[in-house]
This record gives structure tokens, C-alpha cells and sequence, in this order.
């Protein structure tokens, strides 16, 4: 990883790769340094809220799905 | 100029109060921390005797030794002392004993409120067990404390909620003190990302708390006010829905699950690396699982509730929900597995219990995801199923993890090293009758033992009768705990500052015992 990449502004890609990875509970070392030099704790905050409401909205849309 | 500074802030320190004064004054993480695992030793103790009177009760069919009502009083108080006066304030005494010295940190952030953080939970404990000899005694509808029971009872209940409420706000100050400590307080160099697991399970931990402990005062005030002011929150003659208190419990107690079994995957995740003299396998992997723990924790709370009524949109939600909380507990012991694989494993008392950890709290694991599938869940509700699970998750889990912690750390709180044969004594020993109480307690529920009952029919009878000498034998083996304790605090083989050859993390770098006021010039962490 180059220092220019390293420090670069997060995008909303990345924010959202990260919460997503998380859910899974799974994430590469590299990756990770990545996030944790470009990523602040409040976009993971608000990505993590995002990414549970998201969630949420899934398993309601799966749960209608199945009952229909 | 540094070593000038020094001097003197030894020197002030080096007057602090002797005798009681010294336990009740006391603004230091280490004393704080001692009081806090003495403490929970007592509750677990006093909780365990509890138990026993349960188990010596159901050795036969039949009422012999209690009469039922004080049996319900013993399963309710029995549940709510391991959970608030035991499991909890051993993590916190864990946590303020080592979060300081694995950070580098010289002390708690709130030194002062750390003291009153501890020292609120004795009276909450007095308030909790003076229930019993009040008119009507001390509760008896079960843990939960649901209504309509909980607001029918006597003024034991009320004890049990100021109690509650107590305790509650010593878990809050603890945790603001925790996430301050590790936010603020970490040594040049440590970035969160370098932080031991164990700091970062607590942090998470923490967070968890702060977010329901207020649920939970919140809840247990309206029943208070049910009880005693005329409201009717949970009172459906007047308008309340009593359900509506287990909908509030469990946003609440669900995440609590989790609050009591974190902080243990963080001792194990730093046991498992130092006696296998491997780096943790995936220590990013486990930072997020914990995390996507933590938050799925807080969206399962009903499958508590599945036969409360619910329409069956709500049931496969909470089923669907429940079930993929395995996906990131699944990949922490695949973690832990993938550390010990290749490793050059000793296996000293703390590894073995991490190794029970990791063994039994998957299958209490397992039984969890069976729980959680609706239609069986309407089978084994409230049956001894739903007992052996959560023992599984809570003594197999959650104790495991403090007894690995505690044989793991005690040569740097003591500076001696505690007796290894009988620690794994102690070990086979709790092994042997957790399970021998606990396994059989699945053939029970699946054979239909309804839980909190002091009797029971016939057919049930053997596996009782072998579940109650498992449980005395498990009782007992505590007490040897206690005695290697006491061993190890009177003397015993000096331990080295690096008492474990593959211990990494910076409490490894302070003398055993570790001094009264540690890391006052912070170390560098590369």
C-alpha cells in the first residue's frame, strides 16, 4: 500500500465494504489497515446504523416474501 | 528531569491509607479491581449455595427439603445474583485490573467514581438478599421479573428493584469509565487496531451496556410504578400490556447475554495465542465479529418470546435474525481453532480452560441456534432445555472464561504462581461435574421438565437424581478454587515479570506483582 492511498479520504464504497465485511465478521489484514488509517469512527458509526437498518429492512422484505 | 518527576510521584503516592481505610478510600484500578473479584467470588458463592438447595430439592421427585414457595424464591434470586453479583463484576474486576496495564495507562480515567462504582454494588447486594426476610420474601416469579407476578408480589420485590436500579448504575459508571480509559488513555504508539482482544471486547462491551442498562431501569421503574403509584403500564385490566414488559426486558436481556459472554472471548482470544506461541489468527476478523455481535445482539431480543403471541412475520424475523448471529461466532472459534493449529501448545490450567471454553460454549452455542428455530422453540420453552443451554453459554462460557483469566493473571496480581497440579485439578474437576449436571439437563427439557418447578413426575427421576450429584460435585470443586487462590496470595513459587514464555501484551512488561502504580510514564508501543 502506497502512503498516498493510505491516507486518502474514504468513500462511500469503502465505508459501506467495511460495515458489510463486519456484518460477516470476517476481514482481510491489509484491508483492514486500510480502513483503519482512511476511516473515521463516526463513518463507521453511521455506515455500521445504515448498515443495520439496511439489514433489517432485508430480513423484513425476506420474512414478507416467505409468508407471502 | 524525567527520573526527578518520577521520584516524586512515588513518593506522594506512597501514603495511602492502611487497614479498611485503604479498601474503602481507594482510587486505585488494582485495589478496586481486587474488590471487585472478591466481591463476585462472594455473590458466586452465595448464588451456588442457592443452587445447590435447587438441586438437593430436585435429587427426588417429591417435596422434601423446601417448600415451593421458597424453592421459586431460590431459582429467581439464584439467577439475578450470578448475573448481577457475579458474572458482571468479575468482568469488570478483570477489566479494571487489566485494561489500565494492557493499555498503559497508570490508572482508570474516573479514579474517584471507579470507588463508587464498586462500592455501590455491596449495598445493592445487601438490599437484593435482605429481601428474603421481608413479608411475602424475596421474589419468586423467575429472573425476569415479568408481570402480572412481579407487580403482585411483596415488598421484596421493590427491594429487588432498587437493587436493581443500583446496580444498573454502577454498571453504567463502569462502563463510561472503560470506553473513556480506552479512548483517551492508551499508550503512545497503541492505536486501536493494536489494542489487545481483551481491551476490545470490553470496549465493546461497554458500549453495550451503556445502551441497555438505562432500558432496563427504564423497565423496572414502571413496575415500580405499577406496583406502587396506580399506573398501569403493565397492568392490561387498566389498560397496560403485560407483554409489552417482556418486549422491554429482552432489549435488555438479550444484548446482557452477549455483555456477560465478550468480555470472556477477550481472555480467551489473549489465553489461546500465549499458550499455543502463535499471534491470534485473524485478530481483524475478530474485531469485526465482535462488533457484528454487538449489533445483531441488539435485534433478536423477541425469540425470548416466540409462545408470548406474535404474528408469524415477527417469529421469522426473529428467527431469521437469531440464526445469523452464528455466522460471527462461528468465525471467532474458527479463529481460535486456526491459533492453537500448528502451534506449540502447553496446555497450563488457563489453556485448559480455554479449551473447555471453546469445546462447550459451542454446543451451548449449538443448542442456541436450535432454540431458535420457531417450531422447536415452541416445544422447549420453559423446559430444562432452555436450563442446560444457557448454563452451557454462562458457566461453560462465561466462568470458563474467568477461570482461565484468573489463573492467567494470577501471578501478576500475586507475584506468585498458583499451585498447577491442583489448578488442573480444579479443572478436570469442574469439567467432569459441569457436564455431568448440565449434559443430561437436554434429556430432561426434550422429555418435557418444565424449569422452576420443585417437583416433578416420575420418569424424570434418574436424570435429576445424576444432575444434583453433578451439581454438588461442581459446588464443591469451587472451594478448591478458592483455596489455590488463597495459596497463591500467601506464597508459593516467585513469578517472573514474563510469567507465560509467549505473553505479549504490555502487563508482561511490568514485575510480578505488578507495582501499586504502574506505567506512569507511559511505554511506546511500535
Amino acid at each position: 500500500m502506497t502512503s498516498a492511498e493510505k491516507n486518502k479520504k474514504a468513500t462511500f464504497w469503502q465505508i459501506a465494504k467495511a460495515v458489510s465485511w463486519a456484518f460477516f465478521g470476517v476481514r482481510k489484514q491489509s484491508d483492514l489497515d486500510m480502513d483503519a488509517s482512511n476511516l473515521t469512527p463516526k463513518q463507521v458509526i453511521i455506515g455500521g446504523l445504515i448498515g443495520a437498518t439496511l439489514f433489517v429492512l432485508t430480513l423484513i422484505l425476506l420474512v414478507k416474501v416467505v409468508t407471502n | 528531569m524525567a527520573a526527578v518527576h518520577d521520584h516524586d510521584v512515588a513518593h506522594a503516592h506512597d501514603h495511602h491509607p492502611s487497614g479498611m481505610m485503604r479498601w474503602m478510600m481507594t482510587t486505585n484500578h488494582k485495589d478496586i479491581g481486587t474488590m471487585y473479584l472478591w466481591f463476585s467470588f462472594i455473590m458466586f458463592l452465595t448464588g451456588g449455595v442457592m443452587a445447590l438447595t435447587i438441586r438437593a430439592e430436585l435429587f427426588q421427585p417429591g417435596l422434601q427439603i423446601v417448600n415451593p414457595e421458597f424453592f421459586n424464591q431460590l431459582t429467581t434470586m439464584h439467577g439475578l445474583i450470578m448475573i448481577f453479583g457475579a458474572i458482571m463484576p468479575a468482568f469488570v474486576g478483570f477489566a479494571n485490573w487489566q485494561i489500565p496495564m494492557m493499555i498503559g495507562a497508570p490508572d482508570m480515567a474516573f479514579a474517584r467514581m471507579n470507588n463508587w462504582s464498586f462500592w455501590l454494588l455491596p449495598p445493592a447486594a445487601l438490599l437484593l438478599l435482605s429481601s428474603f426476610f421481608v413479608p411475602g420474601g424475596a421474589p419468586a416469579g423467575g429472573w425476569t421479573i415479568y408481570p402480572p407476578l412481579s407487580v403482585q408480589m411483596g415488598m421484596g420485590m421493590d427491594m429487588a428493584i432498587f437493587a436493581i436500579h443500583i446496580m444498573g448504575a454502577s454498571s453504567i459508571m463502569g462502563s463510561i469509565n472503560i470506553i473513556t480509559t480506552i479512548l483517551n488513555m492508551r499508550a503512545p504508539g497503541m492505536t486501536l487496531m493494536k489494542m489487545p482482544m481483551f481491551v476490545w471486547t470490553w470496549l465493546i462491551t461497554a458500549y453495550l451496556l451503556v445502551l441497555v442498562m438505562p432500558v432496563l431501569a427504564g423497565a423496572v421503574t414502571m413496575l415500580l410504578t405499577d406496583r406502587n403509584f396506580g399506573t398501569n403500564f403493565f397492568n392490561a385490566a387498566g389498560g397496560g400490556d403485560p407483554v409489552m414488559f417482556q418486549h422491554i426486558f429482552w432489549f435488555f436481556g438479550h444484548p446482557e447475554v452477549y455483555i456477560m459472554i465478550l468480555p470472556a472471548f477477550g481472555i480467551v482470544s489473549e489465553v489461546i495465542p500465549t499458550f499455543a506461541r502463535k499471534p491470534l489468527f485473524g485478530y481483524s476478523s475478530m474485531v469485526y465479529a465482535t462488533a457484528s455481535i454487538a449489533i445483531l445482539s441488539c435485534i433478536v431480543w423477541a425469540h425470548h418470546m416466540f409462545t408470548a403471541g406474535m404474528p408469524v412475520t415477527g417469529q421469522l424475523f426473529f428467527m431469521y435474525a437469531t440464526m445469523l448471529i452464528a455466522v460471527p461466532t462461528g468465525v471467532k472459534v474458527f479463529n481460535w481453532t486456526a491459533t492453537m493449529w500448528r502451534g506449540s501448545m502447553t496446555f497450563e490450567t488457563p489453556m485448559l480452560f480455554a479449551i473447555g471454553f471453546i469445546f462447550l460454549f459451542t454446543l451451548g452455542g449449538f443448542s442456541g441456534v436450535i432454540c431458535a428455530v420457531v417450531p422447536i422453540d415452541i416445544q422447549v420453552q420453559d423446559t430444562y432445555y432452555v436450563i442446560a443451554h444457557f448454563h452451557y453459554v454462562l458457566v461453560s462460557g462465561a466462568l470458563f472464561g474467568i477461570f482461565s483469566g484468573a489463573y492467567y493473571w494470577l501471578p501478576k496480581w500475586t507475584g506468585h504462581m498458583y499451585d498447577e497440579t491442583l489448578g488442573k485439578v480444579h479443572f478436570w474437576l469442574t469439567m467432569i461435574f459441569f457436564n455431568l449436571t448440565f449434559f443430561v439437563q437436554h434429556f430432561l427439557g426434550l422429555a418435557g421438565m418444565p424449569r422452576r418447578i420443585p417437583d416433578y413426575a416420575l420418569q424424570f427421576a434418574d436424570f435429576n437424581m445424576i444432575s444434583s450429584i453433578g451439581a454438588f460435585g461442581f459446588g464443591l470443586s469451587q472451594l478448591l478454587f478458592l483455596y489455590v487462590v488463597l495459596k497463591c496470595i500467601r506464597g508459593g513459587a516467585k513469578a517472573p515479570a514474563k510469567t507465560w514464555e509467549g505473553g505479549k501484551t504490555l502487563e508482561w512488561t511490568l514485575p510480578s506483582p505488578a507495582p501499586y502504580h504502574s506505567f506512569e510514564t507511559p511505554p511506546v508501543v511500535r
